[in-house]
């Protein structure tokens, strides 16, 4: 039985449609991801999930049944709008968020205190929120989301203004909960994060989903079009090839678009008739990519 | 529940631990000592100095000077006593010595005579630096009168029969009928009511004010925050409000005590007792009955309030906007307080009775209508229905509205877009 199941949500502000007929699941130890640009209908589908709003129509369901109060204390969420109490000691206010999720105050001290060791940050303990920087903020309401080792975690762009460094640490972090068994749903617009952490993702575009699925299926969808090419010498002629829509000189190579996969062979043999060839790599296409596409080709 | 309880003392333990509202009640308790005190001070500096010294020519006017001295001296409290200064014949340098013995600090002041034509009684005149106190001005009057009314007396040859005729004092009271036959309150009841009355107004109208802007304030510097997302992920609505209102009156009532304990201890210390039942204020006197109410409208009063607040607090996203959300509850605070201060006066007009069923007004003015008129009993079962019945469904109001308003950014919503929003989020 799936953890969590959503199928065919939509809900309507008003005139507007802010989700329409979503489903997916998420699993037990698995990263879902929910991609999508400003106003994609994320948010509110997150919202929903959390039980903080009910759709208009379709139904979530957790462990089969569905939402009621006494699933708070198993979930956990970090919204995208960070939000503590600047003037309340840390330790005060996390303990205060751990025990409204069900927590004895005692376990919900102890578990900050590990997590500060975790996090490296133990000094922290006694300090006001507004007194630490921005990045120890982060990784305190972070804590806070994940205190009481929730099994379904909501993080809504939970890198979103770190510095690299931290977002290693919280990266590392999330994927130790997913190896826990932590079912979480992840949303971000930061590729690089998602195919590196999730196994399947919905792309959402003005409220629909438009892609969905595995994400190695989700690129096996989408033609190889991108060669990159890098030689000892010079190598002549590559644009007169047929098949290669565009040339782009790099420092180190040439980087060529092509319209099937087959002509990746032709430019190699063309390279390789002029001398030895460095390099030679036919690129499956990077979210990025495939995101920018599908989100960009329904705008025009 | 247990969360309801875990908010509770959450709201409890961060105020009471605030450095502003130990600072702020210390400074209050302190106001109150000087307060409940400066009767009995101002009292202590006045009787300080003992009688005005007020001096006169000792060769003017003996006859006078000398009645006049013994009508004073027979005072049980003279204020003024007369000190002869020794003085030249004529006018100038009379008045040069007399104002060199206020100079020498002799005298306060003195008296000078002047007899205008056929006159038998001289005008008298106090000259002096400083004005004199309106007691020893008013003894200073009242015993020329009597010095006067003698000589008149004198000369008029009257009997002492027709004389005790003359000076007997008439007799006039007030008396309501009620009171006579025992069935209404006595003019001491009524006067530690009145004073009750204004003691809990006050203490009613400050609580709501003050602990009413901390909730909304609190609410929507949660919403600013955005912790608000995470706290109605973790908590039902309802607990969180109700939580906060039932933390924060347990703060005001903590406050409430401490200013109550401090009046009272200083009022009842032996030196002020004497200045209240000189007010016909004696505490032996409160109907048991009338505290009663005094709590049980301070508790609708409070919570009410503390709801409407909290429903607007739950709205504005800024804290900025706050002061402006909250102005008509504000107006309405204000309006019941002095509905009731004005309707002091009168407290059986009709107005006040009308306004007593409004529930906005009622924890004010009910109280008021109990303590100082009779109003039937079947009229404050009335008044009170109206009241919990208005509680109930401003909770439930105020509920809906927190639920739906908390997860609303941007600009104040109207009230079709809060319709709209609540049927969206099925609240």
């Amino acid at each position: 039985m799936q953890r969590l199941v959503v199928n065919h949500i939509v809900k309507q502000f008003g005139d507007r449609t802010a989700v329409n007929g979503l489903s997916f699941e998420v699993g037990e130890g698995e990263i879902y991801g929910l991609l999508g640009a400003n106003g994609a209908g994320k948010t509110t589908t997150m919202r929903m999930v959390l039980g903080l709003i009910m759709p208009d129509a379709g139904t979530v369901s957790y462990f089969g049944k569905s939402y009621s109060r006494e699933l708070l204390p198993i979930m956990g969420y970090l919204p995208e709008e960070r939000g503590m109490y600047p003037k309340i000691k840390v330790s005060e206010q996390v303990a205060y968020l751990g025990q409204l999720r069900g927590m004895s105050r005692k376990d919900a001290d102890s578990s900050l205190k590990r997590w500060l060791e975790r996090f490296d940050i133990p000094e922290h303990y006694d300090k006001k929120m507004e007194e630490l920087s921005k990045g120890n903020q982060q990784k305190i309401q972070f804590i806070a989301a994940v205190i009481h080792s929730p099994k379904l975690l909501v993080l809504d762009e939970a890198f979103s203004g770190l510095d690299p460094v931290n977002v290693e640490l919280l990266k590392a972090t999330v994927k130790e909960l997913r190896d826990k068994g932590t079912s979480i749903l992840f949303s971000t617009h930061r590729m690089e994060h998602v195919e590196e952490l999730c196994r399947n993702i919905t792309i959402m575009h003005k409220s629909r989903p438009v892609l969905q699925g595995p994400v190695k299926e989700i690129k096996k969808k989408f033609p190889m079009e991108r060669v990159l090419l890098a030689a000892e010498h010079e190598v002549q002629g590559l644009d007169k090839l047929t098949g290669v829509t565009s040339l782009t000189k790099h420092e180190h190579g040439y980087e060529l678009r092509i319209t099937r996969p087959e002509v990746a062979q032709s430019i190699l043999q063309h390279a390789l008739a002029q001398g030895p060839v460095r390099r030679f790599e036919l690129m499956e296409p990077s979210l990025n990519e495939i995101f920018i596409r599908t989100v960009g080709d329904r705008h025009e | 529940m247990n969360n309801l309880w875990t908010v509770m003392s959450f709201t409890m333990r961060t105020k009471l631990r605030g450095k502003s509202f130990l600072i702020l009640t210390i400074l209050i308790a302190l106001l109150l000592v000087v307060g409940s005190n400066l009767p009995y001070l101002i009292d202590k500096m006045a009787k300080g100095g003992g009688p005005v010294k007020v001096g006169y020519a000792q060769s003017e006017q003996a006859d006078l000077v000398t009645s006049l001295s013994a009508v004073l001296s027979a005072l049980p409290e003279p204020k003024v006593e007369l000190v002869p200064v020794e003085t030249p014949a004529d006018e100038a340098g009379r008045t040069a010595a007399l104002r060199q013995a206020i100079e020498e600090k002799m005298i306060k002041g003195y008296l000078q005579f002047v007899t205008t034509g056929d006159a038998s009684f001289p005008s008298v005149t106090y000259l002096s630096k400083k004005q004199l106190s309106t007691d020893a001005s008013q003894q200073l009057q009242a015993s020329l009168q009597a010095v006067k009314t003698d000589a008149a007396v004198k000369d008029a040859n009257l009997t002492q029969e027709q004389l005790a005729k003359l000076t007997a004092p008439i007799s006039f009271s007030s008396i309501r009928l009620d009171e006579l036959d025992g069935t209404g309150k006595t003019q001491e009841e009524r006067d530690t009511a009145l004073l009750l009355t204004y003691v809990i107004l006050i203490l009613l109208f400050m609580s709501v004010m003050v602990s009413g802007q901390m909730i909304a304030s609190e609410i929507t510097s949660e919403k600013s925050s955005r912790i608000m997302e995470i706290l109605v992920t973790s908590v039902a609505p309802l607990q969180q409000l109700f939580g906060r209102v039932l933390g924060t009156f347990v703060v005001a009532v903590v406050q409430l005590v401490v200013f109550v304990g401090v009046a009272v201890l200083n009022l009842t210390l032996p030196h002020n007792k004497d200045s209240f039942l000189s007010l016909g204020i004696d505490f032996g006197n409160v109907d048991p009955l009338l505290l009663v109410f005094a709590v049980l409208m301070y508790l609708a009063g409070f919570f009410l309030y503390a709801m409407l607040f909290a429903s607007i607090g739950s709205l504005v996203s800024r804290t900025e906007d706050l002061g402006q959300a909250v102005l008509p509850i504000t107006m309405i605070t204000l309006a019941g307080f002095y509905i009731a201060i004005f309707g002091m006066n009168s407290p059986e007009s009709s107005f006040i009775t009308i306004c007593s069923y409004i529930p906005f007004f009622s924890p004010f003015l009910l109280f008021l209508r109990i303590g100082l008129a009779e109003p039937a009993w079947w009229e404050i079962a009335l008044s009170v229905g109206i009241l919990l019945a208005s509680i109930l469904a401003i909770g439930w109001l105020a509920a809906k509205i927190y639920r739906t308003g908390v997860l609303m950014y941007g600009k104040r919503p109207t009230i079709a877009e809060l319709r709209r929003a609540m049927k969206a989020y099925k609240v």
